[in-house]
């Protein structure tokens, strides 16, 4: 386990850079998945082959509207789920064969959260993070406290530490989420709809932080969303998905054409391009 | 949790079952009866205080207890009982008679079908409930309760007047005075052994003062080492220790389990440090104690035998301890079979 | 941040250590033959050196032979109640589950019944005898927790009205079938079995029977031991726990039998206590936080208190007669109970 540890020198901006394949750390192969209510008979969600790779210290967004196929495609990567066919490698490890634990050490899960049975605090929230790397009967040390510090920190949090967790906002508890996964030392940061609920300052707080944090820690970071504008601004890469089908794969620029995002998502809009290379979607009046 | 309410029903059913062994039989089918001639009523008063109506002429009876059927053979009325319990199994005939269910739980339609001229109960088996029921239809049901071995006297020989039958039970009653009066003789000059009755062992479950079953001991020159108020209170095994009791008596309609019971207990933590467990110092007796009706006399008579087996060195155990000059035995005459089983265990000499 | 440490779950443990061994103390004294402090140090003493024959008194026996037993088996079976009942809150992620109000120790009551009346007829080896009701008490208990985990789903997820419904009906299932079997056997094995179902503790265990039930403790206590980190995230949610590295299945399979083997045993020796391994883990969820870690030893400890304290005031209020000691657990649990109960939904 490395990530954290290194260096936080400034990630240049690889949007569109040409991808050397040495660099590759997640590489997903053609993955396709079914669900089906029961074996005989037809699925009822096909998710199609997809590709896509990325480097550390990237940002992916996975976009698309509802039952498009979003979450089962994350889950697929997280190794949650066995795919139909194709793989999905993390440093040359396929996801789904990894055992739990060697698993958790390099994917980190953010996920919609499950209600608490019991109160907690948030520092007790966050050193479930170290649960890979101990053995079932283990006490934390030291070490796993200052890294549980230090991944509150990160994430601006450090004031939380001793609050009860369901006692704070959505947006802190959002954040203590976070530090937990960081707390795993992961390769690979997996976040599904992290911005639901939140205030758009703390969805924009959110993305900055995971925006620094992927370049601080070179970790990367998948990342599933309905925000648009968001993914525009913080993404490397943008996976457009469309009834279990990828219809494109790239950097926002070359995703988000006017003619696409419409038909995907069924309402007029305009695309313009932001001032800093980035492009901007405005929703249109339906009329 | 609700079914606890249940459980404890149970409970009490269980304890019903250990009075009779049951023994469910088939049902008869019954024709239906005539139609009785305009009844002439009196006025009699139950050993529960309630005043009851019955017809002069008492031609139908059912019996809600095995020992009030019990109680009817002995009379030598058994012509006149029409339905009884599923656990009326003694004499062995009453199994027979139509059954109306459980002593706890009786079919009212059952037993309405039957349109007895009167129902009996005992108040220690049957519920109140069973007679408020009686009651709203229209069935008379006359209540006994027993609590000494006298009463089972006095009350055998009032169920015979009423019945109609007071000569008979005048002479079971004199019989039954005659043969406790003669153990009395025998036992009274030796010193009463004292003992624990054993209903259950697990848990431990014994008899309180005021049951004729702790009267019954007394007449047989023990005493029972319990005090309890409680009819049959769970008893503590260190308490039982610290009585200190030299014989523990058990009623079993079968020797076999007797034996297995027993041999459990030398093995049992706790049981095993008792003297009478260790000298083996059991008595086991017909489970006939457990019921309130004439056949007492001859449980008595064997614990008497059991516990002081030096006052009937002369007289060899009788044979014909169950019949009794008011009813003569049936043809077969099975009633020894179940009346008296059990020899003196070799251990009971210990002492 | 003060994450636990070894140390402090064992000074903890050592707290409780303490009061238990205080309440064993008074728990020895109390009972139908008083006994004095230092006539009980010497006897236990020479009991440990194996010397019986110097015990102080005729007492001295009682104390060793009938109050002492009871009171250790009052401890397993405590113990073994309120670890179960804290795996079957984790396991099922209902703060409410218990084994009693589950109906789990109502299916372990009808498998030890089952067992009864099937042992005569089987010609068993001795040593399988033994095991052979509490084994009938630990399937009957798996059998339940199952059906009742499954009544229990809604959807795909365990609904917790809907468990402690599909608890309740299980239970007076159950007990229904119990009831018919008790009222229609006649052997004389089971006539005292209300009174045991009801919760009792005052009959004395075969020898083999108590190493049966000390060695099944102490193994199935350990193995849900070893799950104790991955329950804590388990009670987060089976997909976190899953994404933070727990073997889901695994732990689940050991918690489910070893807590079945709890309660079995429990069940097997003493009937149904209720409430044990409902309010010990919450009380002890008061006092330690929620760590299992720390959760399911403290509430060992806690269990073993409750019930010798219980147990003790069964045989004590109304001596020299005995109360069953699960209606002196219901006293207490039940308002208690229906208190979380309405906290919760509140």
């Amino acid at each position: 386990m490395s990530s954290p540890a290194q260096s936080s020198s400034a990630w240049p901006n690889v949007g569109d850079a040409p991808r050397a394949s040495s660099d590759v750390r997640l590489s997903v192969e053609q993955v396709s998945y079914a669900y089906s209510a029961n074996p005989s008979q037809a699925p009822l969600f096909t998710l199609e082959a997809n590709s896509f790779q990325s480097r550390p210290g990237e940002i992916v967004a996975i976009l698309g509207p509802n039952a498009s196929g979003k979450s089962t495609l994350l889950k697929l990567i997280a190794g949650a789920l066995a795919p139909l066919s194709g793989r999905v490698l993390l440093d040359g490890f396929v996801t789904h064969t990894l055992a739990p634990r060697a698993r958790a050490q390099r994917i980190a899960m953010v996920q919609q959260e499950t209600p608490l049975l019991f109160p907690a605090r948030a520092w007790e929230f966050v050193l479930q993070g170290r649960h890979p790397y101990g053995r079932s009967l283990r006490f934390e040390n030291e070490e796993d406290v200052l890294i549980a510090r230090n991944a509150l920190a990160q994430v601006g949090a450090e004031h939380l530490s001793d609050r009860w967790m369901n006692e704070i906002s959505g947006g802190e508890r959002q954040r203590v989420i976070l530090a937990r996964a960081l707390c795993q030392q992961p390769l690979l940061l997996l976040l599904d709809e992290p911005t639901l609920h939140l205030d758009i300052g703390a969805q924009v707080d959110l993305l900055a932080t995971l925006r620094r944090l992927a370049a601080e820690n070179r970790y990367t970071v998948v990342v599933v969303t309905h925000e648009l504008n968001l993914a525009a601004e913080y993404a490397d890469q943008v996976v457009l998905l469309q009834k279990g089908k990828s219809l494109r794969v790239g950097s926002p620029a070359s995703v988000y054409q006017r003619d696409l995002l419409e038909e995907v998502f069924h309402t007029p809009l305009t695309v313009e391009q932001g001032s800093n290379g980035r492009p901007r979607v405005n929703l249109l009046p339906t009329s | 949790m609700f079914f606890d309410s249940t459980l404890r029903a149970v409970a009490v059913a269980a304890l019903v079952l250990l009075f009779s062994d049951a023994a469910i039989c088939a049902s008869q089918a019954t024709a239906d009866p005539p139609l009785p001639a305009p009844p002439a009523y009196r006025q009699v008063t139950d050993e529960i205080g309630r005043t009851i109506r019955v017809p002069q002429s008492i031609q139908r009876i059912v019996s809600l207890a095995p020992n009030l059927t019990e109680t009817i053979y002995a009379l030598g009325l058994q012509d006149r009982l029409v339905g009884d319990t599923d656990y009326c199994d003694f004499p062995p005939e009453a199994q027979l008679k139509t059954k109306v269910g459980g002593a706890v739980n009786p079919s009212l339609e059952a037993i309405a079908a039957l349109h007895p001229d009167l129902v009996l109960v005992t108040k220690n088996l049957n519920r109140l409930e069973t007679v408020n029921a009686l009651d709203s239809l229209g069935i008379p049901s006359y209540a006994t309760d027993p609590h000494s071995v006298e009463a089972i006297i006095v009350s055998t020989e009032r169920l015979a007047d009423l019945l109609g039958a007071p000569e008979t039970g005048t002479a079971l009653g004199k019989d039954m005075e005659r043969r406790i009066a003669a153990i009395k003789d025998r036992v009274a000059a030796l010193p009463r052994r004292s003992v624990l009755f054993v209903v259950w062992t697990e848990p431990l479950i014994s008899v309180g003062k005021d049951t004729f079953i702790a009267d019954a001991l007394q007449h047989a020159g023990a005493v029972s080492v319990i005090d309890s108020s409680q009819n049959w209170p769970h008893i503590n095994l260190e308490e039982v220790v610290r009585l200190h009791p030299e014989f523990l008596v058990f009623a079993e309609s079968h020797p076999d389990d007797a034996a297995h019971t027993t041999d459990t207990l030398a093995g049992l933590p706790g049981w095993r440090i008792l003297d009478a467990v260790k000298h083996r110092r059991f008595a086991v007796i017909s489970d006939a104690v457990n019921r309130p009706a004439p056949r007492i006399a001859s449980a008595i008579e064997e614990l008497a035998r059991q516990l002081h087996p030096e006052a009937f060195a002369d007289t060899p155990q009788s044979d014909k301890d169950n019949a009794s000059p008011g009813s003569p035995p049936p043809a077969k005459s099975p009633l020894q079979l179940a009346g008296t089983f059990s020899a003196p265990r070799e251990c009971t000499c210990a002492q | 941040m003060r994450p636990i440490t070894l140390q402090r779950l064992l000074l903890q443990c050592g707290i409780l250590a303490l009061i238990l061994f205080a309440v064993v103390v008074v728990a020895l004294k109390l009972g139908a033959v008083p006994v004095s402090l230092y006539g009980l140090g010497r006897d236990l003493i020479s009991v440990l050196l194996r010397q019986t024959s110097q015990l102080s008194s005729g007492y001295g026996m009682i104390v060793i032979e009938i109050r002492l037993p009871r009171i250790l088996l009052a401890i397993v079976v405590g113990a073994s109640l309120s670890v179960a009942g804290t795996s079957f809150q984790a396991l099922l992620r209902n703060p409410l589950a218990d084994p009693y109000v589950l109906g789990v120790s109502m299916g372990a009551a009808l498998g030890a019944i089952l067992a009864l009346i099937a042992e005569p007829h089987l010609a068993l080896p001795v040593w399988l005898a033994a095991l052979f009701t509490p084994l009938g008490a630990f399937l009957g208990a798996a059998a339940t927790i199952a059906a009742v985990y499954l009544l229990g789903l809604r959807e795909g997820q365990i609904d917790s009205a809907t468990l402690l419904l599909a608890g309740i009906i299980s239970s007076s299932f159950l007990s229904a079938i119990i009831m018919f079997l008790l009222t229609t056997l006649t052997g004389r094995d089971f006539r005292g079995m209300t009174f045991w179902l009801m919760g009792d503790l005052s009959s004395p265990l075969q020898s083999s029977l108590r190493w049966v039930l000390g060695i099944g403790f102490l193994v199935a206590t350990g193995a849900i031991y070893t799950t104790a980190a991955d329950l804590n995230l388990l009670l987060a949610g089976e997909k976190e726990a899953m994404h933070l590295g727990v073997d889901v299945r695994r732990v689940r399979l050991v918690v489910y039998i070893a807590a079945s083997i709890l309660t079995g045993l429990a069940v097997s020796v003493s009937g149904a206590i209720g409430y044990v391994g409902l309010l010990v883990p919450h009380v002890m969820r008061l006092l330690f936080g929620s760590d299992h870690r720390t959760l399911l030893p403290t509430a060992a400890f806690g269990g073993a208190i409750a019930v010798v304290i219980a147990d003790t005031l069964a045989r004590t209020v109304v001596a020299p007669s005995e109360l069953p000691v699960g209606a002196m657990t219901a006293l207490v649990g039940a308002p208690l109970f229906i208190y979380l109960l309405r906290r919760r939904m509140a």
